[in-house]
This record gives structure tokens, C-alpha cells and sequence, in this order.
């Protein structure tokens, strides 16, 4: 398994400002027709970073998820599912 | 004949232009990047060689270098939001990054090669700090210092000695300062950040001792002592030290004239001469 799309979707999230609004607004459309497995689409909508660390996100990446408040990210709700999978 | 004329390390901490735009030109981070600004002044380069890890802005796993030579003439930056700086453009120095490229190669030294590309916040804030009026060429030569694998030390200071023939067997008269940009431990938003923050040190003895092996000249015990384990106890971008170990590898073993850590930020202030 890939984490490629995982990271993508962070990337992009930085750097696509249509596809960061996407996700804010309608996070399940900005996914839809991206190559993902049903657990991998699930934990990106669920916010859970912690699963998709261990799945290989680069947590640099995933900090971006928490910089735009994106899939229900905050702070505590980050770290507790990152520090979590460590 | 082009010869180096300076050697400097420099954090790049997104938050620092505001941080001093807001404190002024006495606080601490301002009076570090001063000393800093005032020696490569001094020393009046043509043009900056920098080395610098991309935090994934510049690449993508698309197509991930270890090593790369950035070879253009216009480059904008930052292309990236979290330094509030604004978007601008800097010189590049073509024909020195490509003579570094090929001088990298002939060496053994397999450079990818980059002629279109923008650059983040780990150059544009040194840049806003110590060219602040983005008049100095660069050429930034880009070493992975965050995304594991990461190359070994001893190769990265060996690029480091590659890069200075390069630049000394090059014809053209021209004063070449290098820099360094990045932090010796630092977690952004990754498992060893501290509950509560976003980013932060979490091995500081780890930069009091690079800081004591800089200051010293012990220049082989730091090469031993950054271990892929080492780097990985200080954060997810604590592979930015490579950047300053190419670096070390050009200075034929001179002791910095100056060298100041910021022990809370993880990273330090340095200035090598040539006179």
C-alpha cells in the first residue's frame, strides 16, 4: 500500500485553494474519483491522522490538515490521534 | 577564477519576520540575523549557493530528489503560506548552478536537475533576513532533510567538498558566499511535537552538542554521531542539519568565527571566514 495519494491530498490541500475549500465544504466530492481504498478514503474523512501515519503519511504533510482546520482537525484532536499510533 | 568568500547557517523559522516585525530590530532573532547580514555584506558576494531541504513544496513524491541543482535565471518564491512573506522573485545564477550540476556529476555526485521551480520558506526567510533586498543571485542546491530515507552524513559533507571544486575550478571571477538553512531538532505537527504545540525541539541536548562539535572544529565526531536514529530522535525535519553538514565539507576544517544557538528553537547562527 501507497501512502502517495494520502500525501497528495495533504499537498494539495497547501497548495490547491479550490481543493482545500473543497474539503472543507464538501470533503467526500474533493475525494471522489481519487485513487484510494475504501480504508484509506475513510480515515482521511474520519481524521484519522494517527491511522494514516501508520499507513505511511508523511507527517509534515499531515500538519497541513491541521493548519487549514481540515476533516474536523484541531489541535488536541490531532495530537491525541497521532500521538496515538506512535 | 570564482572563489568563496564566506560560509554562513541560518535557521529559517516561518514565524520569524513577523516575530521581529513586531519585537524590532533588538530582539534577539533580529541582532542574530543582523551579526549574520552584516558579514556577508562585508564580504560583498556575486551570488549565494545554498543548500536547503524542501518541505515538500518545491517536490512531490512524484518525483523525489535526494540531491538536486536548481538552474534558473527567475525564481519565485515562497510557495508557501506559513511565513507570511510575500510573493517575490530572485535572481538565480544559471551558469553557476550549472557548472555546480556538472561538476557534481563528473564527481560522482548523480544531481537531479531542476530548471523550473519555486522555492519555500526555508530560503525566502533567510533571504528576507539576510538579502532583504533579494538582489543576490542564488543557486540553492537541495539536500532531503525530511522525508526518510534521508542521505547519510558523510555523503552529504562529501557533496559539500564537490560542490567547492565546482565552484574553484570555475574561470569565471566571481565571489560565491554559501549558506546553510535549517534547524538541528525540530517537530512540525509530527509524533514528538509536544502536547499542545504545533511544533517544537525534541532533543535539545542533541543541538547543544552540535553547537559545542561546530564551535570546535570536532568536525569528524559530528559526522559519527548523525545516525539515521540520531535524526530521527529530533524531529521530522531535523534532517535539515545535513545542509550544514554539506557545508562543513567545503571549509577545509576552519572553526567558526561566530556561532550562536537558539537552544528553545533548536537551531543556531554561524559565520565561517575566508580571510
Amino acid at each position: 500500500m501507497s501512502a502517495y495519494t494520502i500525501n497528495e491530498i495533504c499537498y494539495r490541500c497547501a497548495h490547491d485553494p479550490p481543493f482545500r475549500e473543497a474539503m472543507k465544504t464538501d470533503p467526500s466530492g474533493a475525494l471522489a474519483g481519487l485513487d484510494l481504498s475504501d480504508e484509506e478514503r475513510g480515515a482521511v474523512l474520519a481524521g484519522e491522522v494517527g491511522k494514516l501515519y501508520r499507513m505511511g503519511a508523511n507527517t509534515y504533510l499531515l500538519s497541513h490538515l491541521l493548519r487549514y482546520e481540515l476533516v474536523g482537525m484541531t489541535l488536541p484532536v490531532y495530537q491525541e490521534r497521532l500521538f496515538a499510533a506512535r | 577564477m570564482a572563489e568563496i568568500v564566506a560560509a554562513i547557517g541560518v535557521p529559517h523559522t516561518p514565524a520569524f519576520p513577523a516575530l521581529v516585525a513586531r519585537e524590532g530590530p533588538e530582539c534577539e532573532t533580529a541582532r542574530l540575523y543582523r551579526t549574520v547580514r552584516e558579514h556577508l555584506e562585508a564580504v560583498q558576494p556575486d551570488v549565494l549557493v545554498i543548500y536547503d531541504s524542501d518541505h515538500v513544496n518545491t517536490f512531490f513524491f512524484d518525483n523525489w530528489p535526494t540531491f538536486a541543482v536548481g538552474s534558473t535565471a527567475r525564481i519565485e518564491g515562497p510557495n508557501d503560506e506559513n511565513s507570511g512573506l510575500p510573493h517575490a522573485v530572485v535572481p538565480g545564477d544559471e551558469a553557476l548552478a550549472d557548472q555546480i550540476y556538472a561538476g557534481g556529476i563528473d564527481a560522482g555526485f548523480d544531481f537531479s536537475l531542476t530548471q523550473k521551480f519555486t522555492i519555500d520558506h526555508s530560503i525566502m526567510v533567510p533571504l528576507h533576513f539576510v538579502t532583504p533586498r533579494l538582489n543576490v543571485p542564488i543557486v540553492p542546491v537541495f539536500i532531503n532533510g525530511v522525508a526518510p530515507p534521508l542521505p547519510a552524513a558523510k555523503r552529504c559533507f562529501a557533496l559539500g567538498g564537490a560542490v567547492r571544486s565546482a565552484i574553484e575550478s570555475w574561470p569565471r571571477n566571481m565571489r560565491v558566499a554559501i549558506v546553510a538553512s535549517g534547524s538541528f531538532s525540530l517537530d512540525v505537527g509530527g509524533v514528538l511535537t509536544a502536547p499542545g504545540q504545533r511544533a517544537g525541539v525534541p532533543d535539545r541536548a542533541w543541538v547543544e552538542r552540535v553547537v559545542t562539535r561546530l564551535g570546535a572544529g570536532k568536525i569528524d565526531q559530528l559526522l559519527e554521531e548523525t545516525t539515521t536514529d540520531q535524526l530521527r530522535r529530533a524531529g521530522n525535519v531535523a534532517g535539515e542539519i545535513l545542509n550544514w553538514i554539506a557545508l562543513l565539507g567545503m571549509l577545509d576544517g576552519r572553526k567558526p568565527a561566530f556561532i550562536e544557538p537558539q537552544l528553545s528553537h533548536g537551531h543556531a547562527y554561524g559565520i565561517w571566514r575566508w580571510d
